[in-house]
């Protein structure tokens, strides 16, 4: 036989853990690429359901690699991997996903560093300082203000708990039209930014942050509207936005 | 591979821009076949988390993953003539790397073990199987390769894999249609088949 099963349909038998069809078992009886395709989609089904989450290596071990090294240490820092930073949270900090960085995102990013300049947005104030033990503390809170022309606002609070820094981010008054909302963290240097996760605009989200993200420069809370077209980067079309204190 | 993930934001502190932009793997591996300090750096930044999760994941220990992720970079830059980029790619060297360092960590547990066993009859000690099983490799693979996937489809993944949530309550948490929920993991799957036969293939210390 000639024509072969649909991918997708394999991976959906797989993931469903669903038989196929007459026709479909036929083909599969007669043709061992979709047996085969289909019995590594199966297992690889099973394997996404028991994977670790990532994890990061300590700074220090780079500078250990550096020092056994002989490298010239300072020159080289490589920035932690924030991409794997705190990876106990449903939705884990995740910077990878941002692409080479455009002039026009670097412009995004750098009008967003002016208004912050003048102090817009900042409302958050230390309520407490970090916990060892128990449930996240809050350590502050900022207002997501809308920007001009667009509508809703919302809170961003930065929660400090065992396992990392979280960003709990809730919103009111967002339009829900086509496309999803998306939260961005921007780095104050103008050039820099990374996606968090998707904000569903009804119930908000819990995003994991590296501890020393703000210290970084990693202040500015964006919360954008991105249309349905593949494209991983900012879309421009930021609505709500707040900045963490240094 | 697209061409979208390894990228802007971890970039280095202390180089020019344009030196700081993206390092393609091709790119790491050619500068550190060169000798440059900065693209072991740039391979450190890339992979470690990869290598870090697989010795966690493999030992049990965080000191012991530790010291094996600080063993395989430093191997990774004495050994890099060794690197053959015509043989596979970078990430499936540095896999095999890893695989050996673990695997000497875990044969010099079992020997201590054995040792103690020896020297003070203690009983019942478990030596842990001495080689790293692929399955164990494959699944940190997998979640290095998800981290990797533009969004809708990496959180919507993660709900679906991690958090065990059934598509229709995915598409009611994201306010999206099922139908697209539904299509994005088979295609997520499908994603992932496609890297983990890509990288596999360039491990060749199997």
């Amino acid at each position: 036989m000639t024509t072969h099963l649909d991918e997708e349909l394999l991976a959906q038998w797989a993931l469903d853990r669903d038989t196929p069809d007459d026709a479909a078992a036929d083909h599969l009886r007669l043709c061992a690429r979709c047996r085969d395709s289909l019995r590594e989609l199966r297992s690889i089904a099973g394997q996404v359901e028991d994977m670790p989450r990532m994890e990061s290596a300590p700074e220090d071990v780079w500078d250990r690699i550096s020092t056994e090294l002989g490298f010239e240490t300072g020159s080289l820092q490589p920035a932690p991997d924030l991409s794997t930073a705190g990876s106990t949270s449903r939705d884990r900090f995740e910077l990878r996903r941002v692409g080479r960085p455009t002039r026009r995102m670097a412009a995004v990013a750098a009008s967003v560093a002016a208004v912050v300049g003048i102090g817009l947005g900042v409302i958050g104030t230390l309520l407490a300082t970090s916990n060892d033990s128990g449930p996240p503390t809050a350590e502050a809170v900022v207002r997501l203000e809308p920007l001009a022309g667009k509508s809703g606002d919302g809170n961003a609070d930065l929660l400090q708990g065992t396992s990392g820094s979280q960003l709990k981010v809730t919103a009111t008054g967002l339009v829900q039209t086509s496309g999803f909302y998306e939260v961005w963290l921007i780095n104050e240097d103008g050039k820099r930014m990374v996606a968090l996760g998707v904000l569903n605009p009804g119930t908000g989200g819990t995003f994991q942050i590296p501890a020393d993200a703000a210290g970084q420069g990693y202040r500015i809370v964006d919360v954008s509207l991105e249309p349905n077209d593949g494209n991983p980067e900012h879309s421009h079309n930021s609505i709500i936005r707040g900045t963490l204190p240094s | 591979m697209h061409g979208h993930h390894g990228s802007s934001f971890a970039r280095l502190r202390v180089v020019t821009s344009n030196e700081a932009g993206l390092q393609s793997p091709a790119d790491i591996a050619k500068g550190l076949a060169e000798g440059r300090e900065q693209s072991l750096a740039d391979a450190y930044r890339r992979w470690s988390g990869f290598v870090f999760t697989l010795a966690l994941r493999a030992l049990g220990d965080r000191a012991d993953a530790e010291d094996v992720t600080q063993q395989v970079f430093v191997s990774a830059w004495r050994g890099r003539a060794n690197f053959d980029p015509s043989n596979g790619q970078l990430g499936g060297w540095l896999t095999g790397i890893a695989r050996h360092r673990i695997a000497d960590r875990i044969a010099a547990r079992n020997r201590d073990l054995r040792n103690a066993e020896a020297a003070g009859g203690l009983l019942q000690l478990q030596t842990s199987p001495d080689r790293l099983d692929q399955d164990t490799v494959d699944k940190v693979l997998l979640a290095d390769e998800l981290a990797r996937i533009d969004d809708p489809r990496r959180t919507i993944l993660r709900l679906a894999f991690y958090e065990d949530q059934t598509y229709p309550a995915i598409a009611e948490q994201l306010e999206l249609p099922l139908g697209t929920v539904k299509s994005h993991v088979r295609r997520g799957l499908l994603q992932l088949r496609d890297r983990l036969k890509e990288v596999k293939g360039d491990d060749t210390s199997r």
